[in-house]
C-alpha cells in the first residue's frame, strides 16, 4: 500500500518534470521571440537607412543592406531643417538636464532636512500639482502670454521641475545620515557646500538616473513643439519628424508618384531620408540606455519602495 | 533666520509652481465664463455651467466618451496583464545571461518617443513594400493598409501599446518577485506542490499588492487613453473611433480657438478622472487590502 503510493508520487513527479521541460522550451522560445520583436523594427529601419532608397523600395531588404550607402545620412545632414531641429534637440536636452538637475537638487536638499519648518507644507504644495491641473488650454494661454510660444525657452523653463524627479532625489537624500551635514557645518561649511560637496557626490546613481529621465524626456518630446511652438524654425527634431509624418500620411496617394520622380535622379528617396532621420533620433537613446539601465532600474526601485 | 539659505533653495520652485501649475488652475475658471480676449479671464462674463451643458448635449459627447473608454478598456484588458505575464515567464528563467539580455532588449521601445514608434510602424506596415505586407504577399494574400484602415485602428493601438510598454512595465513586477523567499518554494515543493501550484499559491499572492496599485493607476488613467499615441495614430479615416477627450480638447481649443469650451471639457475630464481614481482606490482597499492613499 505504502509502496504503491510512493510509486504514484514518483510517477507524478516524472510526468510533471516532463511537462515542465516542454514548458521551459516554449518559454525560452517565446522570450527570445519577444526580445527579437522588441529590437527588430529598429534594425529594419537601420538597414533601410543604410540602403539606397531606390533599391530599398524594390523590397526584399530585411536583415542586411543590399546596396550599402551613407547617402541618406549625408542628405539628412545637408537638409537644413533636419540639421537645425537636431541642434535644437541637443541644446534643449543638455540645458534641460543641467538646469533640471540643479534646481531639483536645491529643493530636494532643502526638503530633506528634517528640522526645516514648513517642510510638509511645501511638499504637499508640490504634490498637489500632480493630482490636479488647470488643463491644456489655460496652460497654453499662460505660455502664450509669457511670450514663451515664440521662444526656445518654451522647452526649458516650464519643464524645470517635476514632482516625481523631486521625490526620487529627496528619497535618496533621506538615506544620507544627517550627521554628515551637521559635522560639515561645524567645520564651517555652508548649505551650498554640503549639497554640492557631500550630498551630490554620494548620490551619483540617482543623479545618473535622473539625468537619463530628464534627458530622454527632452529628446523625445514632440508635443510641446507641435502644439505650443509657433516658430517653425524652433521645432525640435521629434516635432519635425511628426510634421513630416503627418504630411506623408495626408498625401499618401501622391507620395508614390513623387518617389518615382525623385528616384529617377537620385539614389535616395523621401522615405530613405526619413529613415535616416528616424535613426538619428533613435541612435543616441540606443547608445545611452544599456549603460544607464542598471542605474535606471535601481532608481525605479528606490522610487517604488519608498514612494 | 537659521534656515534662510534653505528657503532660498526652495524659493525658485515655489515661484515656478505658482506660475506654471497654480496660475493655470486659476485660468481654469474660464470654463465658467464667456471668454473675451480684451476683458481677460476675470473680466469676462460668468455663464455658470453653460459650457459643460453644451458639451454634454452635443452629439460629440457620447462619441468622444465612448472612444476614450473603449480604447482604455482594450488597453486594460490586453495591455495590463502583458507585463505581469512577461515578468512571470522571465522569473522562471534560471539562465541569468539570457534573462538579462531579453530584459534589456525589451526595454528599448519604452525609451523612444511615440513619434519614432509610429514612424517604425509606418515603414513596417505600409502596403508599398513594407515587410508585413510583403510577407502577406508571399502567402498570396492582398496587402492591407494597416495604418489607414479604420478596422485596424484599435488592434494597432493595443499592439503598439504592448510592444512599447510591456517590457519596461515588467520591471516593477520582477522586483516584487525577487523579494519572494526561496524557502517558501522549497517548502511547498517538499509538500508535493508542482510549479503551477507554486505560481498560483505563492508567486501571484506575493505580487498581489503591486498588481493592485498598478490597477488603480490604470483605472484612474482611463480618461487619458494614451494621449500622444492616439494623437499620432489619428487619421481622417478613423477620427470617428479615435477622437478621445484629450484630442478633442486640443482640436476645439487650439484649432478652433474655443478656449472656454475646451477648458470646460478639460476640467470635466480632470474632475471625473479624480473621482474614478478615488473610487477604485476605495474598492481596492476593501477587496485587495491595497490603496495609494
Amino acid at each position: 500500500m505504502q509502496q504503491g503510493k510512493e510509486v504514484v508520487s514518483i510517477m507524478k513527479k516524472i510526468k510533471e518534470s516532463r511537462s515542465r521541460k516542454v514548458f521551459m522550451v516554449f518559454n525560452y522560445i517565446f522570450l527570445a521571440l519577444f526580445g527579437f520583436i522588441s529590437l527588430y523594427p529598429f534594425w529594419y529601419v537601420l538597414v533601410a537607412s543604410l540602403n539606397t532608397g531606390r533599391d530599398f523600395a524594390r523590397g526584399g531588404v530585411y536583415f542586411w543592406p543590399r546596396e550599402f550607402t551613407l547617402e541618406n545620412f549625408a542628405q539628412a545632414f545637408k537638409d537644413t531643417r533636419i540639421f537645425d531641429s537636431l541642434t535644437i534637440s541637443v541644446a534643449r536636452t543638455l540645458l534641460g538636464v543641467l538646469l533640471g538637475l540643479f534646481f531639483t537638487a536645491l529643493v530636494a536638499y532643502a526638503l530633506s532636512i528634517k528640522t526645516l519648518p514648513g517642510k510638509t507644507f511645501f511638499t504637499f504644495f508640490f504634490y498637489f500639482t500632480t493630482i490636479f491641473s488647470g488643463g491644456m488650454i489655460p496652460y497654453y494661454m499662460l505660455l502664450r502670454d509669457m511670450g514663451l510660444t515664440k521662444s526656445f525657452w518654451l522647452y526649458i523653463v516650464p519643464t524645470i521641475y517635476n514632482f516625481f524627479n523631486f521625490l526620487l532625489l529627496r528619497t535618496y537624500f533621506d538615506t544620507i545620515p544627517p550627521e554628515l551635514r551637521e559635522s560639515a557645518q561645524i567645520d564651517g561649511a555652508g548649505e551650498g557646500k554640503v549639497l554640492f560637496r557631500i550630498y551630490l557626490p554620494l548620490s551619483k546613481p540617482v543623479i545618473a538616473t535622473l539625468a537619463l529621465f530628464i534627458g530622454v524626456g527632452h529628446w523625445n518630446d514632440w508635443f510641446t513643439g507641435a502644439y505650443y511652438q509657433s516658430r517653425v524654425s524652433l521645432y525640435p527634431a521629434a516635432t519635425l519628424l511628426q510634421k513630416i509624418l503627418s504630411e506623408a500620411t495626408a498625401s499618401s496617394t501622391i507620395k508614390l508618384g513623387q518617389e518615382t520622380n525623385l528616384s529617377a535622379m537620385t539614389s535616395y528617396t523621401s522615405q530613405s531620408l526619413q529613415m535616416a532621420f528616424v535613426m538619428l533620433l533613435t541612435m543616441p537613446i540606443v547608445v545611452v540606455y544599456p549603460f544607464l539601465q542598471k542605474y535606471y532600474v535601481k532608481g525605479v526601485m528606490v522610487g517604488s519602495v519608498k514612494g | 533666520m537659521k534656515h534662510k539659505v534653505l528657503y532660498l533653495f526652495i524659493l525658485p520652485c515655489v515661484v515656478w509652481l505658482l506660475v506654471f501649475c497654480y496660475y493655470p488652475m486659476y485660468g481654469a475658471l474660464l470654463a465658467f465664463k464667456d471668454y473675451n480676449y480684451n476683458l481677460g479671464i476675470l473680466g469676462s462674463p460668468w455663464v455658470g455651467l453653460q459650457n459643460f451643458r453644451e458639451f454634454m448635449r452635443s452629439p460629440e459627447f457620447w462619441i468622444v466618451m465612448k472612444n476614450t473608454v473603449v480604447i482604455s478598456g482594450l488597453k486594460i484588458i490586453f495591455g495590463f496583464p502583458a507585463p505581469i505575464i512577461l515578468a512571470l515567464l522571465l522569473n522562471e528563467i534560471k539562465a541569468r545571461k539570457f534573462k538579462r539580455t531579453v530584459q534589456t532588449m525589451s526595454y528599448l521601445p519604452n525609451f523612444v518617443s511615440w513619434v519614432v514608434v509610429v514612424s517604425l510602424m509606418t515603414v513596417i506596415f505600409t502596403p508599398y513594400g513594407g515587410i508585413v505586407n510583403n510577407i502577406r504577399k508571399g502567402f498570396g494574400l492582398d496587402p492591407i493598409f494597416f495604418m489607414g484602415e479604420k478596422a485596424y485602428f484599435y488592434p494597432m493601438v493595443v499592439l503598439s501599446d504592448i510592444w512599447k510598454n510591456a517590457g519596461w512595465g515588467s520591471i516593477i513586477y520582477l522586483s516584487a518577485l525577487s523579494g519572494v523567499s526561496q524557502e517558501l518554494y522549497e517548502a511547498a515543493m517538499v509538500d508535493g506542490a508542482g510549479h503551477l501550484k507554486c505560481t498560483w499559491h505563492i508567486t501571484l499572492p506575493s505580487i498581489k499588492g503591486t498588481i493592485g496599485i498598478m490597477f488603480i493607476f490604470a483605472v484612474g488613467g482611463i480618461l487619458n487613453a494614451g494621449f500622444d499615441q492616439i494623437l499620432l495614430l489619428q487619421q481622417p479615416a478613423n477620427t470617428q473611433i479615435s477622437e478621445i477627450l484629450d484630442t478633442y480638447v486640443l482640436k476645439t481649443g487650439l484649432n478652433y480657438g474655443r478656449f472656454e469650451y475646451a477648458t470646460a471639457i478639460g476640467l470635466f475630464k480632470s474632475v471625473f478622472a479624480f473621482a474614478l481614481m478615488a473610487l477604485t482606490n476605495k474598492i481596492s482597499k476593501k477587496f485587495m487590502e491595497v490603496s495609494i492613499w
